[in-house]
């Protein structure tokens, strides 16, 4: 097995929420050795689940196995002289130290790069925090809804093709996931990434700061644009220029459909059974299409009403128009295309049970990412990791915590 | 020393409407020659509303001028013999080429990856597609709600008592653009020591799963479905985007600790919420959300939403509002840290333009130059980077290749 375009790459990761855990694993999977340094008390993606049989377990959380497989788990209390000086000399041998607590955590624990640099001139220090290391707002706390409202997110969904149908009484969505955090941590990894690239041509450091308000706007560009170029959209019933560019109800559940061009519509209509309406001027064309919509919409939906999504999916595809039925998570990972891809990675549960999780969504072919180990137990790596990275013999350790296996 | 990380970096944008034009505009920021080939014949970008002031023109397109910002426009006719030739030339003297035309075309094309590295060995090549290059689905059209539809991301998003909604922000593509940054950055770092390119494939629809971990893994280990809560969280409460004061303005607040609860109480000026025994842990707070989220909103429907941040940041309870694309233009935040830039352009003026979401040492690691008029450095890219001759430019131009 390729070892990884990082296989030479030491990271350090220290956090307190899911973006940097994620920005560590992104590292990892392409072959960083990452030592994650835990609390005594352990991840919080550790108490955050899914547990199998919603029992709680902190090895088995479904959240602590995604965001830190592969990487080696250390327990250290900063606090302590003795954890706090072991954790300087882990910097000491790495190239990169993530880290996903506040500012005043930041500056309490003087983990800033003015300091570190005295310990290591060479290190890439990866702070990811709410709303950024300097600004009005620095000192702003927040988690993922927080980073999904301040970014723009919430309030651009649901999106087209989907509506609000009360602007006035439907606020903003979020979707039931951390994906405020992952953004984050994307973000982090491609800027760490960046300064590596760089730090071939200087040899030195330096301080990332990436936020998370800013790792949401960044993705929000569409809309950004919008704004840049005319006043933004308003929330209330609205129409895509063209139809029907379309989310509808079928007997089953949903579908999206793309047929505003011309030639979509009258495959629509003649599915619908009525080809005579390609001959209606109130729905001659995209735009008068969209402006007739509330007419338009029920005559369609009585024809989607009546068939499945898939049904509804198969017979708009093969006559060349864009439709999927809204999946759930089961016909997602049940998917004959998810399974023929391998997309989803699968692992042996404590009782054998096969568990699976969201594989690689970077395929490379020269240098494949992959899984090597299981994420770990806390503080199962601690003696480990010392005599490797520091050299010293197990015995020598000193941690104030208690021992584990 | 103040060098951006990609410089000395050519890459080939083909790039289709966001994701991958995305991709390359951030490659481009950090420093690398971007040239983006594209053809008067089948434009993506360029035709796109809005147009700036509402005049329709193939240099006026937000998407385009957002989104191409950094590049060099390099206009030829792939359905050209000779057009085709060229786009090899310019794959020859690159470092990336990044692309997501329909599975198949570039192949068909001539252009695809087996190609390439024949033209230069060490090649880093990334092609993207809706649902990847291979299964059973990979020549499905994917616009983004497809994606949403199929990836389980909607079935997660909504209401309990709802369907499942379709997320903004046309999120499938920056979101596979994101992921195709970090695999280039990942090639070339490897391509420094080791001396060789390689071949990246990004699914949309699997950089959609891959931000659903907690979902698929209460399928796989439990056998249960996504549930849709709307804005709430299994483990916080309050946790949601409540109405303010003012039209269509709301504020997120999330709660997490009950020490923040007991803050949250004082600083709305409700101390009796903090004893009443409905709200008195987590537990009791996630028992009794409807009337929790409805007293709050009776509370914030007094103030704008700046203003409930101010309130609730100021005893660290996190919160901040939920803003609207203007309004993060003009976040003072955002502004003070140089999130929002400036563009010039000749034809659509200055315009605000966002960043990425990182700083360097206090500074934005990145430059920003306009994006390019429709074939405004043909002559730079065959001339000095090529090396044809003037009376071969000429040809050229008379003949089919360069529209």
């Amino acid at each position: 097995m390729h070892l990884g375009a990082l296989s030479k790459l030491r990271v350090v990761e220290y956090g307190a929420q899911y973006a940097g855990s994620y920005c560590s694993r992104l590292l990892a999977d392409a072959g960083a050795d990452v030592v994650k340094v835990e609390t005594y008390d352990g991840d919080h993606a550790r108490f955050r689940g899914p547990f199998p049989d919603h029992i709680e377990n902190t090895d088995w959380s479904g959240l602590h196995l995604y965001l830190n497989a592969n990487k080696r788990s250390v327990s250290l209390d900063l606090s302590e002289n003795n954890d706090a000086s072991l954790f300087s000399k882990l910097l000491v041998e790495s190239d990169v130290l993530v880290l996903n607590y506040s500012v005043a955590v930041l500056d309490r624990l003087r983990l800033r790069r003015d300091h570190l640099k005295e310990i290591n001139p060479k290190l890439i220090v990866t702070a990811i925090t709410p709303f950024g290391l300097t600004g009005p707002y620095s000192n702003y706390v927040g988690d993922d809804l927080i980073a999904i409202s301040a970014g723009g997110f919430a309030y651009a969904s649901p999106g087209i093709p989907d509506m609000v149908s009360d602007p006035d009484q439907e606020p903003p969505l979020r979707a039931n996931e951390n994906i405020g955090e992952y953004l984050a941590g994307i973000q982090a990894a491609t800027a760490t990434m960046a300064a590596l690239i760089k730090r071939r041509f200087t040899g030195e450091g330096c301080e990332i700061d990436v936020s998370y308000q800013e790792a949401v706007a960044m993705v929000m560009t569409w809309d950004i644009s919008h704004a840049s170029y005319v006043e933004p959209k308003n929330r209330s019933p609205y129409v895509f220029g063209a139809m029907p560019n379309a989310y509808l109800p079928c007997k089953d559940g949903y579908v999206v459909m793309a047929a505003f061009l011309g030639h979509q519509w009258n495959k629509v209509v003649e599915m619908m059974g009525r080809p005579d309406w390609s001959q209606l001027e109130i729905f001659a064309d995209p735009g008068e299409r969209a402006r007739n919509w509330d007419a338009l919409e029920p005559l369609i939906m009585e024809w989607t009403l009546q068939y499945t999504g898939d049904e509804i999916a198969k017979k708009a595809r093969s006559e060349g128009v864009p439709c999927f039925p809204a999946y759930t998570v089961a016909q997602m990972v049940e998917s004959e295309h998810v399974i023929e891809r391998d997309y989803l990675w699968s692992f042996d549960g404590p009782d054998g049970q096969v568990f699976k999780l969201p594989g690689f969504p970077i395929r490379m072919q020269g240098t494949p990412w992959n899984i090597r180990r299981l994420a770990p137990k806390l503080g199962q790596h601690n003696k480990e990791v010392i005599t490797e990275w520091l050299g010293h013999s197990s015995e020598e350790k000193n941690l104030t915590g208690k021992e584990y296996e | 020393m103040n060098r951006l990380p990609l410089e000395g970096i050519r890459v080939v944008d083909f790039g289709q409407i966001i994701a991958i034009p995305f991709a390359a505009q951030i490659l481009g920021w950090l420093g690398a020659e971007v040239i983006l080939v594209e053809s008067s014949q089948h434009m993506t970008n360029r035709a796109l509303p809005p147009f700036a002031d509402g005049v329709v023109g193939v240099n006026r397109s937000a998407a385009c001028n957002l989104m191409h910002s950094n590049k060099l426009s390099l206009v030829l006719n792939l359905h050209d013999p000779d057009g085709v030739e060229l786009a090899r030339k310019v794959i020859s003297i690159s470092d990336v080429v990044l692309e997501n035309f329909a599975t198949g075309t570039i192949d068909r094309l001539g252009l695809g990856y087996e190609e390439a590295r024949k033209l230069k060995p060490d090649i880093i090549y990334l092609s993207l597609g809706a649902f990847g290059r291979s299964g059973p689905m990979k020549d499905f059209v994917g616009f983004h709600s497809v994606i949403n539809a199929f990836s389980g991301l909607a079935a997660a998003t909504g209401y309990p008592e709802g369907h499942p909604r379709i997320l903004g922000g046309i999120f499938p593509d920056p979101l596979s653009g994101s992921y195709s940054i970090l695999g280039i950055l990942q090639a070339l770092y490897h391509r420094e020591v080791y001396g060789e390119g390689q071949y990246i494939e990004v699914a949309m629809t699997e950089a959609l799963t891959a931000m659903m971990p907690e979902s698929v893994a209460e399928y796989t280990m439990n056998g249960r479905d996504a549930e849709r809560v709307g804005n709430r969280d299994k483990e916080k409460a309050p946790h949601n985007i409540y109405r303010c004061k003012g039209d269509q303005k709301w504020v997120a607040i999330s709660v997490s600790l009950d020490s923040q609860w007991g803050s949250f109480c004082v600083a709305a000026g409700k101390p009796e919420w903090a004893s009443d025994l409905r709200f008195i842990d987590a537990g009791q707070r996630l028992a009794n959300q409807d009337v929790l989220d409805s007293l709050i909103e009776g509370w914030t429907l007094n103030y704008e939403p700046y203003k409930i941040t101010e309130i609730l940041q100021h005893v660290g309870v996190p919160s901040f509002p939920a803003l609207d694309s203007l309004e993060l233009l003009k976040d003072r935040h955002l502004i003070d840290r140089g999130f929002i830039a400036w563009t010039d352009h000749p034809e659509t003026g200055w315009r605000p333009i966002d960043n990425v979401a990182w700083k360097i040492d206090g500074k934005r690691p990145v430059e920003y130059p306009r994006a390019p008029l429709l074939g405004e450095h043909n002559l730079y890219v065959l001339e000095e980077l090529l090396g044809f001759s003037k009376s071969k430019i000429q040809r050229l131009v008379r003949s089919e290749t360069l529209v």
